[in-house]
């Protein structure tokens, strides 16, 4: 049987929110008026970060070339990190014309034997899912040569977007690696962290606080991931999400399956921190936990805000423009409040109905939400006075143009900003944006100008 | 000459720094002003260029995608998709040209990309790219030849002060700008096809670019049939030279296949006197050519006792290797992405074509290495040091204005080489002395 996952079930989703109103698919792209990424890109993002794999694309140069090497998915396995190295069967003509699928046997030869991974998931591309190599028939034979899971993994970009690559690549792991393995001994405290990805040491800003608590993270996909933890997944007692709708799918089926109960967190800010350590203390439903926790929510938290206290000064009555996607729109947010910035608008272009809803719960029935940022926000920074624009690249000209200060929201990628401590790395990158004088500088009249 | 290795014999890249034939069209698309490259493929082809090119050079980056879905790939042609990305992009934009450009995905499909632009009514230039040939070089040339072959008219007429500058992709913004400057300084008018020197040049623009904002005008590319010289640089832009005489045979064409150092820099200039009939050049030519002779000295002790991997785009690898071997570098190891006629050329005593795998498990043959992004890892994992060239370039700004070539940059380049040389070798000391101190310390204590 073919371990091809059914798009279509994929694409509706009946635990996602925005499902209910009948819509057919979470996005069909629009030919000359597209942007982000496809399947593969959001399969890669899912599943990099377990560094004791390796992660072989079949497919040509334009599949890897500008992607590997590229997450800062950092990892505390010992061994070589498999996921900052990059392996492409490189597809030629040769390939398309006769096949490629003993070219994709031999290179997962070549990586068992010199690189001694604990799995290996072979991802399909466009080109070999349309010329039609087995991929599924070569994975299951070099699974059985070698003795470790060969894990195919249907991503060619054309199926969709991101979100969709994502959940094949739930798909994948729920299929071939969950349950195949018995934990060593389980606690009445363990739970899987879903869609963790520990980009930039995310994971860790908490994983130490889960941890004090007496909870033991049993697996994460894929976040500082192991494939023999996540092989023992289903022995869980919760599956927490980690800010990524797309996963709702997998923890469903576990829910099914297994009978594992999910929840939904993020750990980002102080407030949503908090939240999330009481969320799961609850969801594992023992009074002692959830007093425990409590009172490390207490400690944490005065620990925080005399720590930020040099900081309310720069900060005091100043006001953000946020324009993000998805749920940083709330989620960036919330950090921002925590830090007694005003949040005076946020984008909702890319926003599920949920997300907006939750945005607006955050900031306020004031605050605006901008569905078309780019035209808006310049609008929006004059009406509302603000001080701090933070956005992708792009919207730098708007806040040079407005002379007011600017915080590339995608800095995250190379720091964490996230759990207690990360709060503290946000509040010093915002106030040396806030102080520095370049945003009011660069754009002043040239000598020979009038 | 060392003998090329031009086959890796393995089934896979492991580490890779080739990238694909698509993304050298599109890089050449954005040298061409206002600009939408359209990449004929899955959404995730423009997402996966755009992304890199866009954390490279540190700007916006105009590229839009046909964004082929499972159906589309099954029952169009191109004819839907391509027609409907056109008319969504003039919705919003106006372009005065459509880079369009194809994939692995849909050559694979067989879709007739020349028929279909046959159909469209406004200025588009189209290119066959599957990502499962070729590389970033021939892209780049292959976009070049179709810029000309569609666009330029053909004329009978020649100004004898006008040249086409076709540059090789690995020139960078301002080394493109620095050639121009001295071809014109020689009496010279100079379009360079594609430019890239006013376009992703790090400049900050009028307002968000949503087309590529500089490079080659359209209108200049249908005029450059009158030039007196095509002069290209770089062995994967020589085939151009022949494209464009197809459109006058009174052009003649001159090609270097760099521009570096003492003697590949000496080439172009004494042409140039030839041709503009001049005595001698401008002084600041003679200026920088005694700089770079001073430069030649004062870095030759460093360089001449460093053994070097270098890994590029064949015609990089070739002008790089050409300034080191003049201050006698040694070039013990060049991995090219791809397959060269150039790569013959080059002075090392290993030439492959090959991956960064292939230079982990060599790295007993050298010292400081010149690579792009990845190399960097690499050289964490071996004990080496790298010094960042090429694409992408993600750690380091402002590599868009790294000149490396003529007199000036080449002595800028060898002073940045030596430099990085000598702080290498002298981390290695201060390690070994470290080491010394250590088990001398140990001894002492031992008695205790």
């Amino acid at each position: 049987m073919s371990s091809k996952p059914k798009i279509k079930e994929l694409l509706v989703e009946s635990a996602c929110e925005h499902n209910k109103d009948k819509k057919k698919s979470c996005n069909a792209p629009t030919p000359g008026a597209t942007t982000g990424g496809c399947a593969l890109d959001g399969a890669q993002i899912a599943l990099f970060p377990f560094a004791d794999a390796a992660h072989l694309i079949h497919g040509p140069m334009s599949c890897i070339g500008g992607a590997w090497e590229t997450r800062l998915t950092p990892t505390s396995w010992s061994g070589r990190d498999l996921t900052q190295t990059g392996f492409a069967t490189d597809i030629t003509n040769n390939d398309v014309v006769f096949g490629g699928e003993r070219k994709l046997a031999a290179a997962i030869d070549h990586i068992v034997s010199n690189y001694a991974p604990e799995a290996v998931f072979v991802y399909s591309t466009c080109v070999p899912a349309l010329t039609g190599d087995d991929i599924d028939a070569v994975c299951k034979h070099r699974t059985e040569k070698h003795g470790i899971p060969c894990v195919p993994v249907h991503a060619p970009g054309f199926v969709g977007a991101k979100n969709l690559g994502s959940r094949i690549a739930g798909e994948a792991v729920l299929q071939h690696l969950i349950g195949t393995k018995e934990p060593e001994h389980t606690t009445p405290f363990d739970i899987n962290l879903i869609g963790e990805h520990n980009n930039t040491g995310e994971l860790w800003r908490y994983r130490h606080l889960l941890e004090e608590l007496g909870i033991r993270v049993l697996s994460t996909f894929s976040g500082d991931g192991r494939i023999a933890e996540i092989r023992t997944a289903h022995r869980a007692r919760l599956n927490v999400i980690v800010c990524a709708k797309s996963l709702v799918s997998m923890t469903r089926k576990m829910q099914e399956r297994y009978g594992i109960p999910w929840i939904s967190c993020s750990f980002y800010g102080m407030t949503d921190t908090s939240a999330g350590l009481l969320a799961i203390a609850e969801a594992l439903g023992n009074a002692d936990l959830i007093e425990r926790t409590r009172a490390l929510i207490a400690r944490e938290e005065a620990r925080l805000k005399a720590q930020l206290i040099p900081y309310r000064e720069v900060f005091a009555g100043k006001k953000a423009v946020l324009n993000t996607g998805g749920n940083k729109a709330w989620s960036i947010a919330s950090a921002l409040q925590d830090l007694g910035i005003e949040v005076v608008a946020t984008s909702v272009r890319k926003s599920t109905e949920e997300d907006k809803a939750k945005a607006r719960q955050y900031l306020g029935e004031t605050a605006i939400l901008m569905t078309n940022p780019a035209t808006q926000q310049a609008k929006v920074i004059d009406e509302t006075g603000a001080h701090l624009l933070l956005a992708g690249g792009r919207s730098l000209y708007t806040a040079i143009k407005k002379r007011i200060a600017f915080t590339d929201v995608n800095q995250e990628k190379k720091k964490s900003y996230g759990g207690y401590d990360g709060l503290l790395v946000l509040a010093e990158d915002l106030k040396n944006s806030l102080q520095n004088p370049v945003f009011e500088l660069v754009d002043r009249k040239a000598p020979w100008q009038k | 000459m060392a003998e090329v290795k031009r086959k890796s014999g393995k089934p896979l890249q492991v580490n890779p720094h080739k990238l694909s034939q698509p993304m050298g069209a599109t890089m050449a698309f954005l040298g061409v002003d206002r600009c939408m490259p359209l990449m004929h493929g899955a959404q995730g082809c423009a997402s996966f260029a755009k992304v890199m090119f866009t954390r490279h050079f540190c700007e916006p980056i105009a590229l839009q995608t046909t964004a082929v879905n499972d159906v589309i790939a099954v029952l169009d042609g191109g004819d839907y998709s391509i027609v409907e990305s056109i008319k969504n992009i003039h919705g919003k934009l106006t372009p005065e040209l459509i880079g369009l450009h194809t994939t692995g995905l849909t050559e694979t499909k067989g879709d007739d990309i020349r028929g279909i632009a046959g159909k469209i009514d406004v200025p588009l230039v189209y290119v066959n790219t599957p990502d499962f040939k070729g590389g970033l070089e021939s892209g780049w040339t292959l976009t070049t030849q179709a810029l000309i072959d569609q666009l330029t008219e053909p004329g009978d007429r020649i100004d004898a002060q006008k040249m086409v500058l076709v540059p090789h992709v690995s020139l960078l913004p301002i080394e493109v700008e620095k050639l121009r400057e001295l071809i014109e300084s020689f009496g010279f008018t100079v379009v360079a096809v594609p430019d890239l020197s006013s376009s992703l040049d790090n400049h900050l623009g009028e307002k968000q670019a949503s087309l590529s904002s500089g490079g080659v005008t359209v209108a200049e590319l249908r005029q450059l049939a009158d030039a007196a010289f095509v002069v290209t640089v770089g062995g994967s832009v020589k085939p151009v030279g022949a494209t464009l005489q197809a459109k006058n045979p009174a052009i003649r064409h001159r090609h270097f296949n760099h521009v570096s150092g003492l003697e590949g820099t000496d080439a172009l200039v004494a042409w140039l006197l030839e041709v503009s009939g001049r005595e001698a050049p401008p002084a600041a030519v003679e200026r920088w050519r005694k700089r770079l002779q001073d430069a030649m000295l004062d870095s030759h002790f460093s360089i001449g006792q460093t053994r070097f991997l270098l890994a590029a785009e064949p015609d990089h690898l070739a002008a790089m290797a050409a300034s080191l071997r003049e201050v006698g570098g040694q070039i013990t190891l060049a991995i090219a992405t791809v397959d060269s006629p150039i790569l013959a050329e080059i002075d090392a005593d290993q030439v492959i074509v090959g991956d960064l795998e292939d230079a982990e498990n060599m790295s007993e043959s050298y010292d400081l290495i010149i690579g792009n992004y990845h190399t960097e890892s690499l050289a964490h994992r071996v004990g080496k040091k790298a010094v960042m060239r090429g694409i992408p370039n993600y750690e380091e700004v402002g590599s868009a204005l790294k000149n490396d070539v003529l007199y000036e940059g080449s002595a800028y380049f060898l002073f940045e080489i030596a430099n990085a040389a000598e702080r290498m070798r002298e981390a290695q000391v201060h390690h070994a002395r470290e080491q010394i101190k250590r088990q001398g310390s140990g001894v002492r204590r031992a008695p205790d």
